[in-house]
């Protein structure tokens, strides 16, 4: 069965649609990364995919399930979604930061269990921050932060992982290192989709790829095949031998 | 472990200090009838705008919302005094109804302001609790004034103090409080995931707009209860949160429990010190929250907007 299934979704915010028919699916495994000019709909279709906005018409499906009957505490079981920034004006440690990770798995007014502990610390290793865990999530690098957030997303211990330009506003070690992280979690079965500003960050292990073009057109497909210079130039409006395309 | 020692020494000596403190001295009738049930209504309502502070802090996001700068405290006493005009007695639940509608009305009607300038900003909820507190305030001037009204303790009870806490309304102003605080501590992990806003509470598995509709009740009802003992006592829902975090962080598992002491400590010591600084006068414990708790705000702000930059 497909982690995410998403069937003729369609949405806009005024009269011209901007995702338009969209279908596409994800397998366990599969780390997708969409790709695709400002305002065409990355970080809208993310949050339709959570249920966070609702889609005019159209299904998305995790493992099975209809997202739009789904209440928040399921769906935070079976997705995790990294938004592409999360401010908070109080200093939550980061070990704390990692364990609001489990609000779905716990009931809500008990403190946490050692299972709830173990995965935060599973997710603090597997993001290589454990030696942050007590430092304070607002005296972080940007780099420290989105990591923080990510190993918050893994301590949700769901199939389905959504990030929001985890890379943007990082340095070239910090990119390459979330993109090693995340080809490493599509490898041990997760799905993952990434939006992503630059399509040559594509080539750091992403198998599948989805443009999306201004009102709503869009390609899926073998990332091989979509991340070329041509399919790019085409989606981005630039001249085939532009030297900013891979 | 030794931080909610230093709270709780906080706390008996603010006690100490509010049954000791006064022109008559020692005399053990007056420690006795008259400071101890005005220190037991310090505590009620210390404790009470300390979790409504900790409560709206975390709910909306916002390190500058409270009780009295959201309006609350004005919509609580607005209708109260309309109570008292209207002739309800204060120990009745229709009266304790009464303001804890207006309390929430208020609370509801800057949260509704302040978003319809667009996305929820600090400073928009801040103007939006502003406007809709000076024009309750106003409301209550007027109506003060069109009834002719004289009495010395319907001014001092819209300045805020603490002065003749009747037995019912104390205990049901405590119990109320104990309520609201019991109720949301046990959703304190919802509170916790509203502090990273409402998008990030619910990809966490949180529904915001259901956990920001019941901590708007229980932080009105707790402010409700506090204004119907105490009158409008500004900036302890304000200053308690920030101090408390200092000592327990910031998750609501601890900040709400140490909130309800350290406001408790807080309200009582400055009550106490309002009765001793120009002894025989009283300064209003309202006064004295005001003029430490102004500047505090002022700090805030400061440091908010140093923080953007």
């Amino acid at each position: 069965m497909p982690a995410l299934k998403v069937s003729g979704l369609t949405f806009s915010y005024g009269a011209a649609p901007l995702i338009d028919g969209l279908s596409f699916e994800l397998r366990p495994g599969d780390f997708m990364c969409v790709l695709g000019p400002n305002g065409c709909g990355k970080s809208t279709l993310l949050r339709l995919l959570t249920g966070w906005q609702h889609a005019a018409s159209g299904s998305v499906r995790l493992g099975g399930e209809e997202v739009a009957a789904m209440q928040p505490a399921r769906l935070a079981r079976l997705a995790a979604y990294v938004a592409s920034e999360t401010a908070t004006p109080y200093d939550f440690s980061v070990r704390d930061t990692v364990l609001l990770g489990r609000t779905a798995r716990a009931g809500l007014w008990r403190g946490y269990s050692a299972a709830d502990g173990e995965a935060a610390d599973l997710a603090l290793r597997e993001t290589g921050i454990a030696g942050l865990a007590g430092r304070s999530i607002n005296t972080l690098s940007t780099g420290e932060r989105q990591l923080a957030f990510i190993a918050q997303a893994l301590a949700q211990e769901a199939r389905l992982l959504l990030l929001d330009e985890p890379t943007s506003h990082l340095d070239l070690k910090y990119k390459a290192e979330i993109m090693g992280l995340l080809a490493r979690l599509a490898g041990r079965g997760l799905a993952v989709a990434a939006v992503l500003h630059e399509p040559g960050l594509a080539r750091l292990g992403c198998n599948k790829a989805l443009l999306l073009r201004r009102a709503g057109g869009y390609a899926f497909g073998p990332a091989s095949e979509l991340v070329t210079a041509a399919a790019l130039a085409t989606v981005y409006g630039l001249p085939s031998d532009s030297p900013l395309l891979p | 472990m030794g931080k909610i020692s230093l709270l709780l020494g906080a706390l008996a000596a603010a006690c100490l200090f509010s049954l000791a403190a006064g022109p008559a001295g020692l005399a053990p009738d007056i420690i006795w009838n008259l400071r101890l049930p005005r220190t037991l209504a310090a505590l009620a309502v210390g404790a009470g705008l300390g979790l409504a502070g900790a409560m709206f802090q975390g709910v909306l996001k916002n390190p500058l919302a409270d009780p009295y700068i959201l309006g609350t405290s004005a919509g609580a006493t607005a209708a109260a005094v309309l109570c008292f005009l209207a002739g309800v007695e204060r120990s009745s639940p229709v009266f304790f109804l009464a303001v804890f509608a207006g309390a929430f009305g208020a609370t509801f009607l800057s949260y509704w302001l302040a978003r319809l300038a667009g996305r929820l900003s600090d400073a928009a909820l801040v103007l939006a609790g502003v406007a809709v507190s000076a024009f309750l305030s106003a409301l209550v001037m007027l109506a003060l004034t069109a009834a002719r009204e004289r009495s010395f303790s319907l001014f001092y009870f819209v300045l805020g103090g603490l002065y003749s806490a009747e037995p019912g309304v104390l205990a049901a102003s405590a119990l109320i409080i104990a309520v609201c605080g019991g109720l949301a501590l046990a959703r304190w992990r919802a509170l916790d995931a509203m502090a990273l806003g409402a998008e990030g509470a619910y990809h966490l598995g949180v529904r915001p707009e259901r956990e920001r509709a019941l901590f708007f009740v229980f932080a009105s009802a707790a402010t409700s209860a506090a204004v119907a003992l105490g009158g409008t006592i500004g900036f302890v829902g304000l200053m308690t949160p920030h101090i408390v975090r200092l000592l327990t962080g910031p998750s609501a598992r601890t900040l709400l429990p140490a909130a309800a002491l350290g406001g408790a400590a807080l309200l009582t010591a400055a009550d106490a010190a309002g009765r001793t600084l120009f002894s025989p006068a009283e300064i209003p414990a309202g006064v004295v929250m005001a003029l430490a708790g102004a500047p505090f705000f002022m700090w805030l702000l400061w440091r908010s907007a140093r923080g953007r930059a």
